[in-house]
């Protein structure tokens, strides 16, 4: 061994038994899977703690509905009958043939808001010139209620469920285009140069290293939208459709049948908590980020 | 592989819109398979010059010959490892590496090529870790073998070791020259440290600030393995002091102190290098 392959071979940093990564691994993952199981047992008991406070709350009001004959008309929304409608609509299949409608139209917007909002969020976190000329219209349009819309969209499109999908999908392409620009604005430039230099060419730079690099602030973008667009899903849906969930909302109501509003709006909350979640999990898996 | 001949010739460059003057008339000539290194403060424009040779910038006037032909643009035969790794942290150690093969369609290579590289530098145990599992030191490994991935005949250094403890640094400054001579590819390397240019350098451009020029050029004429404790590397080392000195704005007489007390050291075998090789 010649005296620099030695030196190297000293020099080599921690292998992964010299950290104690492998020596102690056992016992540390033993002792970090017990610390993990505690943490999560607490986090746990608060988020079961956090829904029994709201279930008493509910029910609560529910109990004062009752007892005065002027909101007599409200019992229903207590929580005994809103879970026995809920029960009842999951059996039958109604709570899916509402929520199916729903998460189409839901997906459609938000595709289509993915679609323009990536792209051109990366048109302005990498030319400086596109986020000036776009910085005041784009702020501008952003902070008109999607809502507001509403008029336009019906005589724009040929089908309410065009309508709604721009609604959903003009509500939900700001977090994304904006998540986008700002993840592109913060990439290391050296990896840019780094590519360049070693002959990266444009459709490179844009699939192999823009796009993983700023994945997470895509996804983030997309959480974030998830959100809106479920948010504006009811009111959008009270335009002419007769199916999905706001025009359940809205037909429950018409028809005095309060329990069904109250299970639906159970439902709106349970697909709306999982889709958020499944997002968080998209994130944490595909997340190249290192906590520490 | 055979190294390249660099030629640049009245180079200069501005920077806003020619409000600040980076590099003022540099001509420089680096012979094929040579190893150079340009040294000298912080902002006497040896980064820029760097950049420059490789192709990233293009200087105000002046222009940069490759065996000949105009550098206008990067290229991968000569490739430039920089301060940092800038590795890319969602891709694996051997992705990496190959990523030069890939932007260049030549990911062919990559099944006989990897495997080398990652003997070259040492980390055939880390192949498919991410980089980001990796310390400082394997992590500039990796850029090396990145580097060296798509054969190139220039390898351009912006200071990449200087982040790493000593040791580490030693070890990488010895490999990297090694590699470079054993394939004859012409190095240049920008460096503060003053050992660091004795120990990987055949020849050394001083460079002078406000704006950057060539101050003095000195050969570095060390035979076989170099050591910080041979005469020959302090001596050489003290002499670059001297101008490192001089070109930085010192007095005269400091400098000349400087050199003279160290002078008769050099002359021993028992002269002393700061612990940590550098000298700022």
């Amino acid at each position: 061994m010649t005296q620099s392959s030695a030196l190297l071979q000293e020099a080599t940093p921690p292998t992964p038994v010299e950290t104690g990564v492998e020596t102690a691994g056992p016992v540390r993952e033993r002792v970090s899977g017990h610390a993990r199981a505690a943490a999560l047992a607490v986090d746990l008991a608060y988020a079961l703690g956090g829904m029994a406070l709201l279930i008493v709350l509910w029910w609560l009001g529910g109990r004062i509905a009752q007892s005065n004959p002027d909101l007599f008309a409200f019992t229903d929304f207590a929580p005994g009958p809103t879970f026995a409608r809920l029960h009842e609509m999951i059996a039958t299949g109604e709570a899916a043939d509402m929520a199916i409608p729903s998460l189409y139209r839901v997906g459609l917007g938000l595709l289509w808001a993915v679609a323009v909002g990536v792209p051109t969020g990366i048109l302005i976190g990498w030319f400086h010139q596109a986020r000036k000329l776009t910085n005041i219209p784009f702020q501008f349009l952003r902070m008109i209620s999607p809502l507001s819309w509403m008029p336009i969209a019906v005589m724009a499109f040929a089908t309410w469920d065009g309508a709604i999908v721009f609604l959903i999908g003009i509500a939900a392409v700001w977090p994304v285009l904006f998540s986008t620009a700002a993840g592109l604005k913060r990439v290391d430039p050296a990896w840019f140069k780094v590519a360049r230099n070693l002959g990266a060419r444009p459709w490179h730079m844009l699939f192999t290293i823009i796009l993983p690099a700023i994945s997470q602030d895509i996804l983030t973008g997309i959480r974030l939208a998830l959100g809106v667009a479920w948010v504006v899903l009811v009111p959008a849906e009270y335009l002419g459709v007769t199916s999905g969930l706001g025009y359940a909302i809205n037909d429950a109501r018409d028809t005095l049948e309060y329990d069904r509003l109250a299970a639906t709006v159970v439902v709106i909350g349970i697909i709306g908590f999982g889709l958020d979640f499944l997002c968080q999990q998209a994130i944490a898996r595909l997340s190249w980020h290192r906590e520490d | 592989m055979k190294g390249a001949h660099i030629k640049a010739t009245g180079i200069s460059h501005t920077y806003r819109r020619g409000a600040t003057q980076a590099l003022a008339g540099i001509d420089l000539e680096i012979q094929p398979g040579e190893a150079v290194a340009l040294i000298g403060r912080s902002g006497c424009g040896k980064s820029t010059l760097l950049h420059i040779l490789s192709g990233l910038s293009q200087p105000s006037q002046g222009k940069v010959y490759v065996d000949g032909a105009l550098v206008d643009a990067p290229s991968p035969s000569r490739v430039m490892m920089f301060q940092t790794p800038s590795l890319y942290p969602w891709m694996s150690v051997e992705q990496n590496i190959a990523i030069g093969l890939k932007f260049n369609g030549r990911m062919r290579e990559a099944k006989a090529r990897i495997p080398e590289l990652l003997a070259l530098v040492e980390l055939e145990a880390y192949a498919k870790r991410n980089v980001q599992d990796l310390s400082g030191g394997q992590q500039q490994r990796v850029a090396l073998a990145r580097s060296l991935a798509l054969n190139p005949q220039v390898l351009l250094l912006d200071e990449p070791l200087s982040a790493l403890d000593a040791f580490t640094r030693h070890a990488l400054q010895r490999d990297i020259r090694r590699i470079a001579a054993d394939r004859g590819i012409t190095l240049v390397l920008v460096t503060h440290d003053i050992n660091e240019a004795v120990m990987m350098a055949d020849r050394a451009f001083v460079l002078k600030a406000n704006p950057g020029r060539i101050h003095k050029e000195l050969p570095i004429p060390i035979p076989g393995d170099r050591s910080p404790s041979t005469p020959a590397f302090a001596g050489i080392r003290n002499r670059l002091v001297a101008a490192y000195e001089e070109a930085a704005g010192l007095a005269m007489a400091d400098a000349d102190a400087f050199s003279s007390q160290n002078e008769p050291a050099a002359e021993t075998d028992d002269i002393r290098i700061p612990a940590d090789g550098t000298f700022n």
